[in-house]
């Protein structure tokens, strides 16, 4: 063991093979209710070279690995270990942004890059990133992306890993690939003297790869780097709130906007999440949460490289004709909520503490897919077999995000729960389990089987589970890489 | 190598004996493939004849189809609408499915913007039944005459309206797909019984393993369904076609512009491209009639708009003081079709378009903008129905280049495609209609950012040394690009099909990214252990097999 130690160290240096109590402890669980266990190390490497060796390492000393690349909090079970005697490859190191490409509007950055980070860097260069919902400020933006993560824009949704391009990876079996239109050609910086920007990510050949790292929480492989298309930043941006009392009252305006591509940031959220982005602490939350309108449709109109004040004013008339014939109004603020202070926050990362984790201190999210016009009947379910355990149904926050230009709506259900209170805990694992399983049964998809999520997804798809465990022992022969998620 | 008896009546049970012809003549017109006289012996206008032409009318019968070719050993290959001659068997016993019979639209989803279709579904008939609902397909470069399922899974998604309504790749949602194991896998939602509104997961995303860049162009597998997302139409429910023979036209609706865009430099040009980008403008935007050659071009699309002349008109035409200027306005230009998905929008967009224009020097072509262009313009480019015309010349054509990528690389290869067309212009081996016969997406992804050009070469199917010519081009266009940086381009892939195993085996094996042949040759292994797909799905061979 001491012998296998040594060779970690040869390949990051001593100060980055990570032993401490306290740190493997940081590492053995996460906010969720993922079994927590101990890493053996904690290794940091600072390249795709010391990544690719670390990868070969465990396949001749049959460790398990654990990529992670953002700091806590964490949430989804996928970056504590499943078996004992795991290494967790922590890539935070990783964060350097190899390449702003303004003109292309591509970026290359590695896997510690965070959202906190990133954008900043790319406002310096007039561009910006299509972000989730207030991501964790030490969000890895490759993690989220490979996770599938959905965006605010839907029209820039062009297809489901989008804005994610091209990849690096190293997999399980330590060869290293590079995906999409960068794995044709030379190096990088032949790629770029010829013009090209890593901007097509097919391929190469008739795989797409990227596809295959996508949710695929480090099974297959370690992306070393990514190649990300970006937006134009906007030079004016507002934000419209329409809102609702009932879900249902949105829909079908939802629909008609989406259709016409109307509006950049396009979500619904019920009036507990938009009180815990504004809210400051638990009974702030509450309080705000009285004050807001149950529902709301929060639509952004950005004005980016020409003629941006007229886009602007052009787009918020079009959907102030489009509301009122739903007999909605379109307005620039709602009680306990102004334009400026979500604009704000739904454009940055989330501040500490994370936003979710403002109410009570814990959350479960659940998510899944479906589309918008089937939402109504999800929430019902999740109400309804809140209420059957007593949680208090005021508190569960809902996010709908349409994404693929409107063709598909990401479902969210976080569940606020005090980490302090064990019975509180309990109830909201049996939520979390009883609801999955209930809304699994109505229809809901869960394409990023987390957790428990997994078996109850994989028996519903036989056909899937069995080809995924052919391609894991194809790209990672000796399942070093993340055993015990998803089907494998 | 005929069919054993056995296997044949196998395949007979399946389909019954209606849907199953061992006939010479029949199968001769499977054969029978555009492209083939520049690889075949002899310059055969055959490919090799399948050993039958087997007609599933059923995923279950394409299943068992498949099932029984593996229980046989025997080759499959599908084949909808076809394009170029890909889908051709590329060996002796072979058989070829027609999917003529799948050629239903399964569903239309209107509010979430999606269809769910068959492998014979063409695009003008989608387009057809989603434009009475406000929708529109992605109609790909090879016409509205083609399989759209073939464009998402199989081969290059690409078209004049990727930019505003995405690639088909892009588009793809859940597909349903007898694989060449015999298996089905149904891919995203669909998998789990859902619905077809996703394609990606659960979890590790199986579209990952369908298609790549440019699928396996019926080499791995039958698809059998799958779902397009679609994308909005602001015209009318039906679009209304006007003019006469051949040259039809649709009248403009009041939210719709059609342009011709020309600059007065290649810059220019490719600067107009990335502001258009950042703009988000344009509902279809490709550079499409110099597609015949930027000498012959211009006075080819004005002669086929007067239905008193004929293509024995043309050098009359080239000759006409008003058509030599116009040609010459002509040459560094592109369409674009303005699309408002309400009235604001089409003024917007005009805004920024004159702009653009401003900023980069370009204008809109006054000629093309005449009401009978223009409305020629938008039909063409919003139907591509016109695909005929790649063969007007002399009955003979092929495409080399459209290496796609950012225009700064598209603008780095057009010379080279000029210079190595230019000899055989003048020796008269391809139709001499300008060094310059580039056409090719000014957007070939949802929101642009990648495009490419592809040069035509005309060559005369009826002459030998015009044929040979041609392949002779086509292997200077792959050199000229390599020569330079670039990847081999479109014309590799046709040579490549003339290619005896061993060459290919021996070009994998020099490829700098030869480690891709390697992953698809294990993936073949887990999907294809019989191998009755062909190489279209390449893999290199491990060493010492």
């Amino acid at each position: 063991m001491a012998g296998e130690k040594e060779r970690l160290i040869g390949i990051v240096g001593k100060e980055h093979v990570l032993e401490a109590p306290e740190v493997l402890e940081a590492y053995s669980r996460d906010q969720g209710f993922v079994r927590p266990m101990k890493p053996w190390f904690v290794v940091e490497p600072e390249s795709a070279a010391e990544v690719q060796k670390i990868v070969k390492w465990a396949n001749e000393t049959q460790t398990p690995l654990v990529p992670v690349s953002s700091s806590p909090p964490r949430f989804r079970g996928d970056t504590v270990p499943s078996l004992p005697g795991s290494v967790i490859v922590d890539l935070s190191r990783m964060n350097r942004i190899i390449r702003i490409d303004r003109r292309n509007r591509m970026i290359i950055i590695e896997p510690g890059v965070t959202y906190r980070q990133l954008q900043p860097a790319l406002a310096r260069e007039d561009l910006r990133l299509s972000t989730p919902l207030l991501p964790r400020p030490a969000k890895s933006v490759i993690a989220s992306l490979l996770e599938r993560e959905p965006t605010l824009v839907p029209r820039y949704n062009w297809s489901m890993p989008e804005p994610l391009r091209c990849l690096e990876v190293v997999w399980g079996n330590g060869e290293m690939l590079r995906t999409g239109e960068a794995g044709q050609y030379g190096s990088l910086e032949s790629q770029w003297e010829l013009g090209l920007a890593q901007v097509n990510s097919t391929g190469p050949g008739q795989v797409d790869y990227y596809r295959l790292m996508s949710a695929a929480q480090g099974t297959l492989g370690i992306a070393t780097w990514a190649s990300i298309k970006c937006e134009v930043l906007p030079k004016v941006h507002r934000l419209f709130f329409i809102p609702s009392p009932r879900l249902e009252g949105l829909i079908d305006c939802a629909y008609r906007l989406l259709r016409l591509r109307l509006g950049d940031e396009f979500l619904l959220l019920n009036s507990s999440n938009l009180a815990a982005i504004l809210g400051g602490g638990a009974s702030q939350t509450r309080a705000l949460r009285e004050e807001l309108p149950p529902w709301v449709i929060i639509i952004g109109v950005a004005g980016r490289a020409k003629l941006p004040e007229e886009r602007v004013e052009y787009q918020e008339n079009d959907i102030r004709d489009i509301v009122q014939q739903f007999g909605l109004k379109l307005v620039s603020a709602v009680p306990g909520a102004g334009e400026r202070a979500v604009l704000e926050a739904v454009l940055n990362p989330s501040p500490e503490p994370y936003w979710k984790l403002n109410c009570k201190g814990g959350c479960q999210d659940i998510f899944f897919l479906t589309t918008l016009n089937r939402t109504p009947e999800f929430l019902r379910t999740m109400y309804s077999v809140a209420v059957d355990l007593r949680y208090p149904t005021p508190e569960i926050g809902v996010y709908l995000q349409p994404q693929h230009q409107g063709t598909v709506c990401h479902c969210e259900f976080s569940l606020p729960f005090n980490r302090e209170d064990s019975r509180e805990m309990a109830r909201t694992r049996e939520l979390l389990s009883r609801a999955s399983e209930a809304l699994i049964e109505q229809g809901a998809f869960f394409s990023r089987p987390y957790g428990i999520w997994a078996d109850m997804v994989y028996r519903r798809d036989a056909g899937a589970a069995g080809i995924l465990k052919k391609l894991k022992e194809m790209f990672d022969p000796n399942g070093v890489l993340n055993p015990g998620k998803l089907c494998f | 190598m005929a069919l054993s008896r056995e296997a044949y009546r196998a395949l007979e049970d399946i389909v019954g004996p209606e849907n199953i012809s061992e006939e010479p003549a029949i199968l001769d017109s499977y054969a029978f493939q555009w492209l083939a006289e520049t690889i075949r012996p002899g310059q055969s206008k055959f490919m090799p004849r399948p050993e039958a032409a087997v007609l599933p009318g059923s995923t279950a019968e394409v299943q068992a189809i498949v099932k029984t070719c593996n229980r046989y050993k025997i080759k499959v290959k599908p084949y909808s609408t076809g394009w170029y001659f890909y889908c051709a068997p590329q060996t002796e016993g072979v058989i070829q499915l027609d999917m003529r019979r799948m050629d239903r639209i399964l569903e239309i989803d209107e509010r979430n913007m999606f269809a769910v279709v068959e492998p014979y579904v063409i695009a003008a008939t989608l387009q057809a039944e989603v434009m009475k609902l406000g929708l529109n397909c992605n109609v790909t470069g090879a016409g509205a005459s083609c399989s759209l399922l073939a464009s998402a899974t199989s081969y290059h998604g690409a078209g004049p309206s990727s930019i505003f309504g995405g690639e088909n790749n892009q588009n793809l949602l859940s597909l349903e797909w007898v694989m060449p194991n015999g298996d089905i896998l149904r891919t995203g939602s669909l998998g789990s019984g859902l619905g077809w509104f996703c394609g990606e997961g659960p979890g590790p995303s199986l579209r990952g393993i369908v298609r790549g860049m440019l699928g396996a162009k019926g080499g791995l597998g039958v698809f059998t369904k799958c779902a397009l997302k679609l994308s909005p139409w602001p015209g009318p429910a039906e679009l209304p076609v006007e003019g006469t023979v051949p040259a039809y036209n649709s009248p403009l609706p009041d939210n719709f512009r059609a342009y011709s865009l020309a600059f007065p430099s290649w810059e220019n040009y490719f600067e107009a491209y990335y502001k258009i980008y950042d703009n988000e403008i344009g509902y279809i935007a490709h550079r499409q009639f110099s597609m015949l050659g930027t000498e012959l071009g211009t006075a080819f699309w004005m002669l086929y708009n007067d239905p008193t002349k004929t293509l024995d008109d043309i050098e009359e035409f080239t000759q006409k003081p008003e058509i030599k200027k116009l040609t010459e306005e002509m040459k560094i230009a592109f369409q674009i079709v303005l699309a408002g998905l309400t009235p604001r929008h089409l003024e917007y967009q005009e805004k920024v378009l004159d702009e653009i224009l401003a900023d980069t020097g370009g204008w809109k072509v006054a000629a093309m903008s005449q009401p009978a262009m223009e409305r020629f313009t938008l039909l063409y480019l919003i139907r591509l129905g016109h695909k005929n015309l790649n063969f007007v010349y002399n009955g003979g054509w092929l495409g080399t280049f459209m290496q796609a990528g950012p225009p700064d690389y598209v603008k780095g290869y057009r010379h080279i495609a000029e210079e190595v067309t230019e000899p055989y212009q003048k020796k008269g081996l391809l139709v001499d209609c300008g060094v310059d016969a580039m056409m090719g997406p000014v957007g070939s992804m949802g929101g642009g950012g990648n495009c490419a050009l592809e040069q035509f070469g005309y060559y005369d199917v009826a002459d030998k040394e015009s044929t040979d010519a041609v392949v002779s081009w086509t292997k200077d266009c792959v050199k000229g690009a390599i020569d330079k940086g670039f990847v081999p381009g479109k014309g590799s892939h046709y040579l490549a099909m003339g290619m005896t195993r061993e060459q290919r085996q021996s070009s994998y094996a020099s490829a700098p990214w030869l480690g891709m042949y390697r992953w698809q040759r294990k993936i073949k292994g887990i999907i294809d252990p019989n191998d009755i797909g062909d190489e279209l799905y390449p893999t290199l061979d491990e060493p010492g097999k």
